[in-house]
């Protein structure tokens, strides 16, 4: 944008006052409550210091080495908690991402009802998170849910699994994000496919490509850098997840599908530790933290660094 | 020749086939768990409860055996369900109006003037959506439990507290979503407006805006459906008097009881305004979902 100097420093003002109220909510709900955490996780706060919370005593770092010690109940919940979510996200973004793309290519075809199968699978995604887990969390009922009466019906299993207890209780709340998660990917990386000018398509053909070799050769690469972002994203929520773990298991999801958020919420508010909790979550942030920079620094290593 | 075309002809329709049958795939896989809920809605309780998968006779099914319309009437029987409308509906207003406020000049800003730290400022509206929202939740909890004791002024368990909350988490999408729809409208269009004598600032109320109106509408349906659904901020702000339905739908099932059919009622009727509100906007949502999540 072309900066026009005559009256640039007016504009500048303009501009701050602009921004004044959207900086001022946003210090005042994202930096400021941030730098309190870090304080709390230095200091010892819990049920009886948190009426005078500011005055709890300093114990440095002691909270972050009683979070993951793995001696306590909840150093052992914590590792086991990272060991979960590590898996859990792995398997929901791959997932995601392979269903989101083979429907993105599929809705990228001529057929009748297209316009429709896109509004369709849209559905998934604007459903609140409240309606979809409590949904599934009726589908994975023992003994009264739909998806038992086809394993029992089709003697897949002799005996109802129980799903929401013990660890296949991460696995159906996978196969829930899952379902929720993969229209994103697919709405993402269609917009994307559309982009792809079909003049590289009618180039390859004339030098006698066939379907997949125009799949690796242009697709693919055309869709990189939305996949780079679409990824990024994704580990983000994922590492983030609570709904879904919170819903469809309640406040203590046991310790094979315990995931840090659950973790640190009970740890806070129903242990009321709020030190080891706040300790937790700084924790959890220098992780992703870490993810994106480790991820983004070997993308940048690869080709297209400039675009991501 | 003729064979030759006749294959080609034959390949092209078996793909077209195929095509089809992925397409029914991934339709029933999205509908699957809309049915069980509908159909869950439309039970007696007295179904729901004596179903059992090891039994033939008593297998849970798709059609109910009893179709009935208690569960929706009996919506906020044993729970107040209507009243956790009314609290979302409050919060979920609020935030919509005070998220767009807050998002329009800052994205204008954003979009169209240079001034110095505005690449600091994007970086730091893009890096606030990665932070896990658990790191927040804990000083906020405190110091707004500290704020009342020492103002008196309450902030958990309030209205203004929660859309406070709620405004300042779908703010830093919101600019970024309405920036790359300011970005879209040619800058010479508030050239023009300026040079006709309009100030900025007045250029953006009398021209930009009703350019803007579907990036502020999908930005405004964004905060709304956002704090709807918020689900970690709400089961620990809210108490009796600002339960909101994520929240409050966790009721119909408890240790203590299961009222399944109930519960897939209040999911429908709490599924609607979403519903309704996404599927009038949905092109500029979709457009603002991805420009907001690619381009950021």
């Amino acid at each position: 944008m072309k900066c026009m100097s005559g009256w640039s420093r007016r504009r500048q003002a303009t501009a701050y006052w602009m921004i004044l109220p959207a900086v001022a909510a946003m210090l005042l709900v994202h930096y400021i409550p941030m730098l309190w955490g870090f304080y709390i996780s230095m200091h010892d706060v819990n049920l009886f210091t948190m009426v005078d919370w500011m005055n709890a005593p300093f114990v440095g770092f002691r909270n972050f080495v009683d979070g993951f010690n793995p001696a306590t109940t909840t150093g052992a919940r914590a590792l086991k908690a990272l060991q979960n979510i590590t898996v859990y996200s792995v398997v929901t973004i791959s997932a995601g991402y392979v269903i989101g793309l083979a429907v993105a290519l599929l809705l990228n075809q001529e057929f009748v009802g297209r316009t429709f199968m896109r509004g369709l699978i849209l559905l998934p995604y604007i459903t609140p998170d409240c309606v979809a887990f409590n949904v599934w969390k009726f589908i994975f009922q023992s003994r009264i849910g739909i998806l038992n009466r086809y394993l029992v019906q089709w003697n897949l299993v002799t005996e109802p699994p129980i799903w929401l207890v013990g660890p296949p209780a991460l696995w159906a709340v996978t196969i829930a994000s899952v379902w929720k998660g993969w229209p994103f990917a697919a709405l993402i990386l269609l917009a994307a496919l559309q982009k792809i000018p079909p003049e590289l398509y009618e180039a390859a053909r004339v030098d006698g490509a066939n379907a997949w070799q125009q799949f690796v050769m242009i697709t693919m690469p055309q869709l990189r850098t939305v996949s780079v972002m679409l990824i990024l994203m994704s580990i983000l929520w994922n590492f983030n997840a609570f709904n879904q773990f919170f819903i469809m298991l309640g406040r203590d999801p046991g310790t094979a599908a315990e995931v840090p958020s659950t973790l640190i919420l009970r740890e806070a508010f129903t242990n009321l530790k709020y030190g080891i909790g706040s300790a937790l979550s700084i924790v959890l942030m220098l992780i992703l933290l870490a993810i994106t920079t480790v991820y983004l620094y070997v993308l940048r290593g690869t080709a297209g660094a400039e675009e991501v | 020749m003729k064979t030759h075309k006749t294959r080609i002809r034959s390949v092209k329709a078996l793909k077209q086939i195929l095509v089809y049958l992925a397409v029914v795939l991934v339709a029933l896989v999205v509908l699957v768990p809309y049915a069980w809920m509908i159909s869950g809605s439309f039970k007696e309780t007295l179904e729901l409860q004596s179903s059992d998968v090891t039994i033939p006779e008593l297998r849970p099914s798709w059609i109910p055996r009893n179709p009935t319309l208690r569960n929706y009437r009996d919506v906020n029987r044993t729970v107040p369900m209507l009243r956790y409308f009314k609290h979302s509906i409050i919060i979920s207003f609020g935030t919509m109006i005070a998220c767009t406020l807050l998002a329009l000049p800052a994205a204008y800003a954003l979009s169209r003037f240079n001034f110095r730290g505005r690449g600091v400022y994007t970086v730091s509206v893009l890096a606030t959506q990665m932070l896990p929202g658990i790191l927040f939740l804990i000083p906020y909890y405190l110091i707004f439990t500290t704020i009342s004791q020492r103002t008196g002024i309450l902030l958990r368990d309030t209205y203004g507290g929660m859309i406070f909350t709620y405004t300042s988490f779908a703010l830093p999408f919101s600019i970024v979503m309405l920036r790359s729809y300011f970005n879209g409208i040619p800058l010479e269009i508030d050239e023009q407006a300026m040079i006709d004598g309009c100030t900025q600032l007045r250029a953006l109320w009398t021209v930009i805006v009703p350019l803007a109106t579907p990036g502020i509408v999908a930005v405004a349906i964004y905060a709304f459906i956002m704090a709807w659904n918020e689900v970690l901020f709400a089961s620990v702000l809210t108490g009796r008097s600002t339960r909101t339905v994520a929240i409050g739908i966790m009721d119909y099932v408890t240790a203590t009881g299961a009222n399944w059919g109930g519960m897939m009622a209040a999911c429908i009727v709490i599924s609607i305004p979403v519903l309704v509100l996404f599927t009038s906007m949905q092109r500029y949502i979709v457009e603002g979902l991805i420009a907001g999540a690619t381009k950021g």
